[in-house]
């Protein structure tokens, strides 16, 4: 009969089979159970329990992979926001240095336009007169000096860079104390000449350069830049020196302008800016410096640097 | 060749239930492609590979189970067994059809499965059905649904072709 049943009905007699082995594994004893799992697990299985497992750790490790990357990008974002807020800081900080060295007399502003030329001839800050900035006031960073102020208006001011022909300073060599005049060399470079040096003087290559605080538009012991270059002028008479500015006039963000203080002289100069000197030097070879054009907007103030 | 290709297509079921299903699930409801492939199996093959297809599916399944061992099995063997018996001289091909037997795998499924395992609590079970049957049956047959239509479009010929 069942081999009839076999061969007549195979469909019904597998289906049937099936069914009671599927209640006869529900019954078993638990630990029957566990033999007959672990059989089919270990050795029946084994290929494909591996296969279905590996499979599923390669895809895990994919996604976690991805996950990680996404962290990745945000992480370095971050990391780039982070970097970058910490340079402000570092800037604003040293600029806090400057103005708590003498902190009546600065006041710090930030750039917020630049001239169109390759150089950066002139910038424009946010104070103006409402701020207590007046024309001609030097304009500084911890750096060294970056010019002085052309125009005022009520919130916002023009700044003519070392970079500009309009603004010459009178200077002196820290090493050797030479005198001279600070002029930007008209051309594409940001390189300076240092005017009206005699050809017997003391210039060398590598020498500091700082404002003399002769003319009184200038305070005095502010970093310029230093000696580049020496040679002969054509007239035989005078020496031709460069100058490698100090300031990087491109990468300017907030810079420090010099308010008078109540006696209308400059204040003793920050301790970050070049070794004050104190010897008195005659100030009729530099005053020159100060007579270049719109110099005539504000009263000259006394020379005299530090008090 | 059937052999092989039915192979194919159980280690591919085997691994993308292991590795996507969960990462596609909705609000912890996933598809059953094991359950789609036993469909496949007694729709194409007939009742006898459906049956025995279906029930060690359903023993590699219950080793991971938490119900009784076994009761996998007996519903994989039922569902593979009663699709082979009504899909006879279905339009196989026809989307609708497809759907129709690819929900009604799962619920058949589900019910004997639940219906063991509540051990005949009608109210459970009818929660069981209401609350992840239904939700699993859906999701399972569009799954399957979309999953043959980009097979069957990138081989150019159909999983699941009418009988001829």
């Amino acid at each position: 009969m069942l081999r009839s049943l076999l061969t007549r009905r195979p469909d019904w007699t597998v289906f049937i089979t099936a069914c009671v082995l599927s209640i006869a594994l529900m019954l078993l004893p638990g630990t029957a159970q566990m033999r007959v799992a672990w059989f089919l697990q270990h050795v029946v299985l084994a290929p494909v329990s591996v296969t279905v497992d590996a499979a599923e750790r390669g895809v895990s490790v994919y996604w976690e992979n991805q996950k990680l990357r996404k962290r990745l990008a945000e992480l370095r974002m971050e990391v780039d926001a982070l970097g970058s807020m910490r340079e402000e800081n570092v800037r604003l900080t040293r600029l806090l240095g400057l103005r708590t060295s003498a902190p009546r007399d600065f006041l710090a502003a930030r750039v917020v336009g630049r001239s169109l030329d390759r150089l950066g001839g002139s910038l424009t800050i946010d104070r103006g007169s409402e701020d207590g900035i007046e024309a001609d006031a030097a304009v500084v960073t911890p750096d060294g000096l970056v010019g002085r102020v052309e125009r005022v208006m009520p919130h916002g001011a023009r700044v003519l860079t070392l970079l500009h022909r309009d603004c010459s300073v009178a200077v002196r060599l820290t090493r050797s104390r030479v005198q001279g005049v600070v002029q930007w060399q008209f051309g594409d470079l940001p390189i300076l000449e240092l005017l009206y040096v005699p050809f017997q003087e003391d210039v060398k290559p590598g020498d500091l350069v700082v404002t003399s605080g002769l003319g009184g538009r200038f305070p005095d012991g502010v970093r310029i830049g230093t000696v580049e270059r020496v040679g002969l002028a054509e007239n035989g008479l005078l020496k031709s020196v460069t100058i490698r500015p100090a300031v990087r006039f491109e990468r300017l963000e907030e810079v420090l302008v010099f308010v008078p203080g109540a006696k209308g002289v400059y204040p003793e100069p920050p301790t970050i800016i070049a070794p004050a000197e104190s010897a008195a030097v005659p100030a009729d070879s530099a005053a020159v410096a100060d007579t270049s054009a719109g110099a005539g907007a504000a009263p000259p103030k006394p020379a005299g640097g530090t008090p | 060749m059937k052999g092989v290709r039915d192979a194919g297509i159980l280690l591919v079921a085997l691994l993308l239930q292991a590795t996507l299903a969960h990462r596609i699930a909705i609000a912890g409801v996933r598809p059953d492609l094991l359950v789609a492939f036993v469909v496949y199996l007694g729709w194409m093959r007939g009742p006898v590979p459906g049956t025995v297809g279906g029930f060690c599916i359903g023993l590699y399944q219950d080793l991971d189970a938490p119900g009784p061992f076994g009761l996998n099995a007996l519903s994989m063997s039922v569902v593979g067994f009663l699709v082979a018996k009504a899909g006879f001289r279905v339009h196989r091909s026809n989307i609708g059809v497809r759907f129709v037997f690819f929900l009604l795998s799962m619920l058949v499924h589900d019910l004997v499965y639940f219906a063991v395992d509540t051990a005949g609590d009608a109210g459970q079970l009818l929660r069981q059905i209401i609350f992840s049957t239904l939700p699993a049956a859906l999701y399972t047959a569009l799954c399957v649904l979309l999953l043959l239509r980009l097979v069957e479009q990138f081989s150019g010929r159909p999983l699941l072709a009418d009988e001829v």
